[in-house]
């Protein structure tokens, strides 16, 4: 049964997200100044968050007979999503809501950016905005299945949709370490549902920016900050998942947690700018022809190995 | 608290579904019926059955999307900028749905429904399973792939360019003959 | 309001900068992205995010209309700046930041009235807009509740003038003047609707002042049209400087002209690398080649551009990613460099570049016959983009992208016209 959580749990979910979030930004514009070989300093690293004011105080856009309904529910969906998949993410060892089908929580969070991106793609009524939003939903028939069995393979080793039950099956040993396709399309698909990195095909310069093309205002914000928002979600939810969650000698668990998603995330954002935009169009015969085959297998292996050894390795 | 929820969510679902024939943009018509599944998933969440629900909204959000797609792709109208009528035969379909909504209220109101005897099961969604499917699960599961099967096969049948556009007449290609490249070059 | 102007005084800390090169002021593009990399200032994609706009080089005519159009889509609070020479960016760009912090956001002030689309900038009609009966008021005067929002005519690659298609008017009144979109079949023998596009002429990263005419359907690529616009008074292409100074008797040495060649290629490479979403790679070309066109020694620079052309040439996923696009199915090409695809251009470039490398440390003056410099004047420019409309048909919108940021004609050669060439 889904236990009702307290309302400043989300709150609480909410500012851990910003916080990680914020730190990736910093790292995303640290990275960005040594590329352009630029002298880094305290102000190089804090001034990406200068875009909230920024955009704060832009004006809106309007474009002749946009959808503004979908327009705007679909820039709000972006990072609704995110939080919402943060919710039944541990962190130590404290959830916001504990719910029995967490992992399909995730999930489903997750898939309501294909709706809230292609609206956003949408709503505008301009070219290259709804070539980016159909992009993001070539993009996401490309990943989803690879996710989903990746997901899948998980809960299969500890027997349980619930996250802390899979928590708990990562006593012995990380998932990362015997189910390591399912790690990497795991976090192949983070960049994915994020659209950032070699999966920014959505939102690309050769679009000028696609679904992000037309925005500007706090209508921008928020879908940066959705993009964001996903990419630290991901890296939050891959801890448990995989990495053993809040586990670890010396530190409490809540610091543990805190450390493995910081390195989780500081790997993505290191990788997302070291690899070229993946176009939908080849990538979507890799996926099916070659990711979906080897997401099955692993899930295959995991569950073959919890069925010999009676559970989790 | 569930009634509250209740309250909320079962309304929801049938306005938006009243308002899939009410908007004139088909891009809003399948968004509200999004809508609607999403207040369905969430309505089955509240009589305790997570997995269910939960799966419910995952793909209905899916097929929604892809709808979308269709929508957009087939139907005239799609952003609803043209003023026209995108609903036809409707008196009669009011009509009828009309009386299929009050028969199954009043069979709603009628039925006798059973009290509850014992505690409620563990895991809801297990007991309605194995009540639903048990004896027949092999039966089920076979159902499954042969409805995948069925649909990769109907989309199969209707390519129209098959294994001899792609690969020549003695299916020795080496690169297929597609208007443009897959990723894996099969 | 203080909020708000305190606001804007932060928001002015770390403006983002929408560069609007025109035709021939390559030297100013290479200067403004030098600042805008100095300063950290993050270069705008599209007139949404921007909050300066810099007019890099003088508008001719032909191509006013468009930075006009662009500067409309521009929202508040935003400034002007316009650099004439490449000296002139630093100052423009402090002006318009000075401007910026100092501006009053505009929330209650009436919008500009924006001109009717159909007569001033021609908005290209989207796939769903369909004729229909408007409630009497077109959208381009909608002034929507609280918030001024200029009434924008679309993506900033619209340009105005008599430019735009007008496809068949049926006599109704349709939201914004949008024409309805017309239909004609497609590679898989559907008939879809064809969409109007013109790609630039002030697209981030595209050849400056081309105007690519598309008829898209969906985003495949039906019929285009190349054409330059804007032209500048005379033909000065900025990379073949030191060859020109040589033959006019300057003393210039091997190395330096080595350092610009390198410069040329880098600066094509970062280009395309920016539109096949590299950023990291791109970047570092773009360091590598402002610091390759200084004056002066640059002792360590010939390892660092080595290393990134090893690592484009043997990029895997940019080798997978760009393969087989860009061919002119069955034909043969009419200038040599247009008849590979995309990952062979490239490739080109970075052992070009690996070439250009090994020359500087040559202090012996340079020799003008051997090598050129690195474009080859105006007949190859024109020769590109006559085959650019054929390897344009039948690819999609990225595709697209990427192949005319391979070719990247350099058009400050061009002085006349170019004739549009068409393929469908």
């Amino acid at each position: 049964m889904v236990t009702s959580a307290p309302l400043w749990s989300v709150l609480v979910v909410l500012a851990l997200l910003a916080g990680f979030a914020a730190l990736a930004v910093a790292a995303d514009a640290l990275l960005a100044a040594r590329a352009a070989r630029r002298p880094v300093s305290a102000t190089v690293l804090a001034a990406p968050l200068a875009e909230v004011p920024r955009l704060l105080a832009a004006q809106r856009r309007v474009t002749p007979a946009a959808d503004r309904l979908l327009w705007q529910v679909g820039l709000v969906t972006v990072p609704v999503a995110g939080v919402l998949a943060a919710v039944v993410i541990p962190f130590g060892g404290q959830t916001a809501s504990r719910m029995s089908a967490g992992v399909v929580w995730f999930n489903a969070m997750e898939v309501l950016t294909w709706a809230g991106v292609w609206m956003a793609g949408w709503g505008p009524n301009a070219v290259l905005a709804l070539v980016g939003g159909y992009r993001f939903v070539a993009q996401g028939l490309a990943y989803e299945l690879p996710l989903m069995f990746a997901l899948i393979s998980a809960a299969a080793g500890a027997q349980s949709l619930d996250v802390a039950d899979i928590v708990g099956a990562q006593g012995h040993l990380w998932f990362a370490a015997w189910m390591p396709a399912a790690f990497v399309l795991y976090l192949g698909s983070v960049c994915a549902f994020s659209f950032t990195g070699p999966f920014g095909y959505p939102a690309g310069l050769d679009l000028a920016g696609g679904v992000a093309a037309e925005v500007s205002g706090p209508d921008r914000l928020m879908l940066q900050a959705g993009r964001w928002l996903l990419l630290t979600t991901g890296a939050g939810m891959a801890v448990p998942l995989f990495l053993g969650g809040g586990s670890g000698p010396g530190l409490p668990a809540w610091a543990w947690s805190a450390v493995k998603t910081a390195v989780v995330l500081a790997a993505l954002v290191w990788g997302r700018r070291r690899v070229p935009v993946i176009r939908a169009d080849r990538y979507a015969e890799l996926a099916w022809v070659v990711l979906i085959p080897l997401a099955v297998v692993q899930a295959l292996a995991v569950g073959l190995i919890v069925l010999v050894k009676g559970g989790p390795l | 608290m569930t009634v509250a929820v209740f309250c909320v969510l079962a309304p929801l679902a049938a306005a938006s579904g009243v308002m899939v024939f009410r908007f004139g943009s088909m891009a809003r018509a399948t968004i509200a019926l999004l809508v609607s599944f999403l207040a369905t998933g969430g309505l089955l969440i509240v009589l305790g059955l997570d997995y269910l629900g939960i799966v419910v909204i995952l793909m209905m959000i899916m097929e929604m999307v892809i709808m979308a797609v269709f929508m957009v792709a087939y139907m005239m109208n799609p952003a609803g900028l043209m003023p026209m009528s995108m609903v036809h035969n409707r008196r009669v379909s009011l009509a009828v749905s009309s009386a299929v909504f009050v028969l199954l209220a009043a069979g709603i109101f009628a039925v006798r429904w059973p009290r509850r005897v014992g505690a409620a099961p563990r895991d809801p969604t297990f007991a309605l399973g194995e009540a639903l499917m048990g004896p027949q699960m092999l039966t089920m599961v076979t159902l499954g792939f042969a409805l995948l099967a069925t649909m990769v096969a109907a989309v199969v049948l209707a390519a129209s360019r098959g294994r001899y556009d792609r690969f020549g007449d003695d299916l020795k290609d080496r690169l297929p003959a597609d208007p443009a490249r897959g990723g894996v070059g099969r | 309001m203080g909020l708000t102007s305190l606001l804007v005084r932060a928001a002015a800390a770390r403006p983002h900068v929408l560069v609007a090169v025109m035709p021939g002021a390559t030297a100013v593009r290479l200067a403004a992205e030098d600042q805008l990399r100095r300063r950290g200032w993050p270069a705008a994609l599209t007139p949404a995010d921007a909050d300066i706009l810099l007019v890099a080089g003088v508008p001719a005519p032909g191509i006013a209309d468009a930075v006009e159009a662009t500067w409309a889509a521009v929202p508040a609070p935003r400034a002007r700046a316009r650099a004439v020479r490449a000296g002139d960016v630093a100052a423009a760009l402090d002006g318009a930041r000075a401007e910026l912090a100092a501006s009053v956001p505009r929330r209650h002030a009436g919008a500009p009235p924006i001109a009717d689309a159909r007569g001033e900038c021609h908005v290209p009609g989207s796939p769903e807009a369909m004729s229909g009966a408007d409630h009497g008021h077109p959208a381009n005067h909608e002034h929507p509740g609280d918030h001024e929002a200029p009434v924008v005519p679309g993506p900033h690659d619209a340009h105005g003038g008599q430019l735009g298609h007008d496809l068949g008017d049926m006599g109704m009144e349709m939201p914004g003047g949008l024409p309805m979109a017309d239909r004609g079949p497609d590679r898989d023998g559907l008939t879809l609707d064809q969409l109007h596009v013109p790609l630039g002429p002030l697209l981030p990263d595209w050849p400056a002042g081309l105007v690519v005419r598309l008829v898209l359907q969906g985003d495949v690529i039906e019929h285009a049209e190349a054409e330059v616009i804007g032209l500048a008074a005379e033909a000065a292409s900025f990379w073949t400087e030191p060859w020109r100074r040589a033959a006019a008797g300057e003393p210039v040495t091997s190395a330096t002209a080595a350092r610009w060649r390198a410069a040329a290629y880098l600066d094509s490479l970062a280009r395309f690398l920016s539109v096949a979403g590299w950023d990291a790679a791109a970047a570092s070309a773009r360091a590598l080649r402002d610091e390759a066109l200084t004056d002066g020694p640059a002792p360590g620079l010939a390892l660092p551009v080595r290393r990134l052309a090893r690592r484009v040439s043997r990029s895997r996923v940019l080798a997978w990613s760009t393969r087989g696009i860009g061919l002119v199915p069955g034909e043969a090409a009419t200038a040599a460099t247009a008849a590979d695809d995309v990952t062979v251009r490239y490739r080109r470039w970075c052992r070009e570049l690996s070439e250009a490398v090994t020359a500087f440390g040559d202090d012996s003056p340079l020799d003008p016959a051997v090598p050129g410099p690195p474009r080859g004047g105006p007949g190859e420019a024109r020769a590109l983009l006559a085959a650019l409309p054929r390897q344009l048909e039948g690819a999609e919108l990225a595709a697209a992208r990427l192949i005319v940021a391979s070719v990247d004609p350099d058009l400050d050669e061009l002085v006349s016209p170019v004739g549009a060439g068409h393929g469908h």
